[in-house]
This record gives C-alpha cells, sequence and structure tokens, in this order.
C-alpha cells in the first residue's frame, strides 16, 4: 500500500497547483482552467483514496462528482462569454 | 507482476499531471495552458485509473464509469472553453424590442 | 487522523480567503465554484458521502448558476436611446459607448442599450422605470443623459465621459400648482 500512498501524496502535491491563478490577477479564463483542473483532480484523487481504503461508496461519490458536475461549468463558460467580461 | 503494471501505470499518470499542471502558474497564452492541462487532465487520469483497474479489478465498474465520464467532459469541456476564451466580442446593442417586452 | 486529509483540509480557508479577497463579482463565482469542489473532495474523503454529494450538486452547480444569473441582472446598466440616433453609427456615439464602458469597467459593470422608437416612448420607459437611464441628442447635437438612479448619477458625474441630469420622478400625476 505504500506506492498507492506516494501516488497519493503526488496527486495531493498537484492538486495544490491550480490555486495559483486564483491569486494571480489575470483573466477570467485562467481561473476557469483552474477550476476544471480541480473538479478533475478532486474526483481523482476520491477515487484514488477509495481504491486504497477499499470502500465503494467514497468512488461512487467520485465518479458522480466527475460526471454531473461539470454541466454547471459548461453553463458558466457560456455565460461569461456571452457577457465579453474579461476581468481584471 | 500486477504490481509493475499499476505502478508503471501511476507513474505515467502522475507524470502527465505534473507535465501538464505547472503550464498554469507561466504567463503562456491561455490555448496553450488549455492543450497541456486537457492533455494532464484526460491522459493522466486515465493512466492513473488504468494502473488502479489492473490493481483492483473488483471495481471495474466504477474506474470503467469514470474513465468514460472523464473522456466525454473533457473533450466538451475543453472544445468549450477553447471556443469561449478565444472568441471575445464586443459589448452587443439589444435587438430593438422596443418597449412592449 | 490521516495526515493526507490534513493537507487537504488546509486548502479550505486558504481558498475562502481568497473568495472573501476577491472584488471582481464574476471571478468570485468561479472561484466559489474551485471551492465547492474542493469541499466536496474533503467531505467525501471524511466519509460523509451524502454531504459531498449535496455540496458536488447544489454548491458547485445550483449555486454557481443561480449566482451569475442574479450578477447578471443585477450588474447590467440599460440606457435607452432613440432608433433614429443611434443608428446613425456617428462618432459621438461610437466615443460615448467606448467611455461608458470605461468608465463602468471599475465598478464591474455593463452597458446594455435600448433602443426605442419614438421619444414619448423613451420617455415612458424611463418614468416606468423600464430602463436606467436614457440618452437624448439635443437640438445643438450635444447628447444628454438622464436617469433615475441616484448612485449612477453619482458615478458618471464623478466620471464625466457625459452631461448628465438627475430625473425627478412626480410624487402624484396631478399637476403641482404655480
Amino acid at each position: 500500500m505504500t506506492l498507492l500512498q506516494g501516488v497519493l501524496w503526488g496527486m495531493i502535491a498537484a492538486f495544490w497547483l491550480p490555486l495559483y491563478p486564483t491569486l494571480r490577477r489575470g483573466d477570467i479564463w485562467e481561473v476557469m482552467l483552474a477550476l476544471s483542473s480541480v473538479a478533475t483532480k478532486s474526483s481523482l484523487i476520491l477515487l484514488m483514496v477509495s481504491v486504497i481504503r477499499d470502500d465503494w461508496m467514497m468512488g461512487l461519490v467520485g465518479v458522480i462528482t466527475l460526471s454531473v458536475g461539470n454541466a454547471g461549468f459548461m453553463l458558466l463558460a457560456h455565460l461569461l462569454r456571452r457577457l465579453g467580461q474579461t476581468g481584471g | 507482476m500486477v504490481e509493475v503494471v499499476s505502478g508503471i501505470g501511476l507513474g505515467v499518470g502522475l507524470w502527465f499531471w505534473f507535465w501538464g499542471t505547472p503550464v498554469l502558474l507561466t504567463r503562456h497564452s491561455i490555448l496553450f495552458k488549455l492543450h497541456h492541462l486537457s492533455v494532464a487532465d484526460t491522459l493522466g487520469s486515465m493512466a492513473i485509473m488504468a494502473g488502479l483497474l489492473v490493481r483492483r479489478p473488483r471495481e471495474w465498474p466504477l474506474l470503467v464509469l469514470a474513465v468514460l465520464s472523464l473522456v466525454m467532459w473533457n473533450t466538451v469541456l475543453g472544445y468549450v472553453l477553447a471556443y469561449c476564451a478565444s472568441a471575445r466580442q464586443p459589448v452587443s446593442v439589444e435587438t430593438p424590442d422596443g418597449p412592449n417586452h | 487522523m490521516d495526515p493526507t486529509i490534513e493537507v487537504i483540509a488546509l486548502l479550505l480557508p486558504l481558498t475562502a480567503g481568497l473568495l472573501v479577497a476577491e472584488t471582481n463579482p464574476y471571478r468570485a463565482l468561479v472561484i466559489r465554484g474551485v471551492f465547492g469542489a474542493m469541499s466536496s473532495l474533503l467531505y467525501g474523503l471524511l466519509g460523509a458521502a451524502d454531504v459531498a454529494l449535496t455540496e458536488a450538486l447544489v454548491g458547485t452547480l445550483l449555486a454557481v448558476i443561480l449566482y451569475a444569473v442574479a450578477v447578471r441582472s443585477s450588474l447590467v446598466v440599460r440606457l435607452g436611446v432613440l432608433q433614429q440616433d443611434f443608428q446613425a453609427a456617428a462618432p459621438e456615439w461610437v466615443t460615448l459607448t467606448t467611455a461608458l464602458q470605461q468608465a463602468f469597467k471599475s465598478w464591474h459593470m455593463q452597458v446594455e442599450w435600448v433602443p426605442y422608437e419614438q421619444s414619448q416612448a423613451l420617455e415612458r420607459a424611463l418614468a416606468e422605470r423600464e430602463v436606467h437611464g436614457i440618452c437624448t441628442r439635443s437640438p445643438t447635437a450635444v447628447i444628454q443623459a438622464k436617469t433615475r438612479v441616484y448612485r449612477l448619477y453619482e458615478i458618471l458625474q464623478q466620471e464625466g465621459v457625459v452631461p448628465i441630469v438627475m430625473y425627478d420622478q412626480p410624487v402624484t400625476s396631478s399637476e403641482e400648482p404655480r
């Protein structure tokens, strides 16, 4: 189980990286990219932990988050494009 | 054998993640970042899930479902984000619908 | 407790602080989505599957969409114009549009032009609160603005892009004795 633990630590380290674009006063689309990255990575971490703990419930939560949670994100992207709002 | 194959999958996936995600910290163009991020998040996550699938075949329905939804959503989202981020239009005039709306 | 959970839990107050410190409402919306994804992960890791699902569905999907609609409808300034004035595409209208965009940019507001056919319809739209203000062209070809929102009056007077007057809503429809 030590290999899985090590991979989990690596995934958590990668999970911290998208926080930086939200800190920077840049384009709003960079924050959207960070959001998509965080959404994917969070469900992957959940799946990983579910395999480590051999827990079906958590894996199910990860899969549902992965498949449903992105719909609102797409709507938000279209709304932001229609606004022509570039942030900053 | 199972250990080695699954370790290769997990390692490749993690390497993809760390190849694509730090591009977010740089000052490249948005499409460059989108390309790197979609490669990292789709291919890397698929490799990680393949590694998990080899190690734990008992949980195959969850992992296969996750792979399918991941591939579908990330493709669609990558397209939508590229379309939305590259199309910058000025403020538009509302259609002349007059006072009766 | 598992140290991985602690490291992920550390992300939550950090993102919440960023969210509170953000001044642009649209960026705050997207950061709210990031926060929702992170908290959903944390709830899942702590074993609360139902809370995690609720956070993923309501917190990041429904709340973000509702807030987006609210921000979209509240941070737009609707300005009425006359159709024949506006369709002239005169350079002063172009200048005015860009100047207004610049002026409202620091308030994260958008300008939306609403054309009207006749000047009576324009005045009635202002009186019936259909638009926030109107822009008219006086006989001396100077564009004037009239608004009934005091805050808008303040902002536009401070920025000085267009001469603006305040529209006083009559309390009753009866004529005042002179």
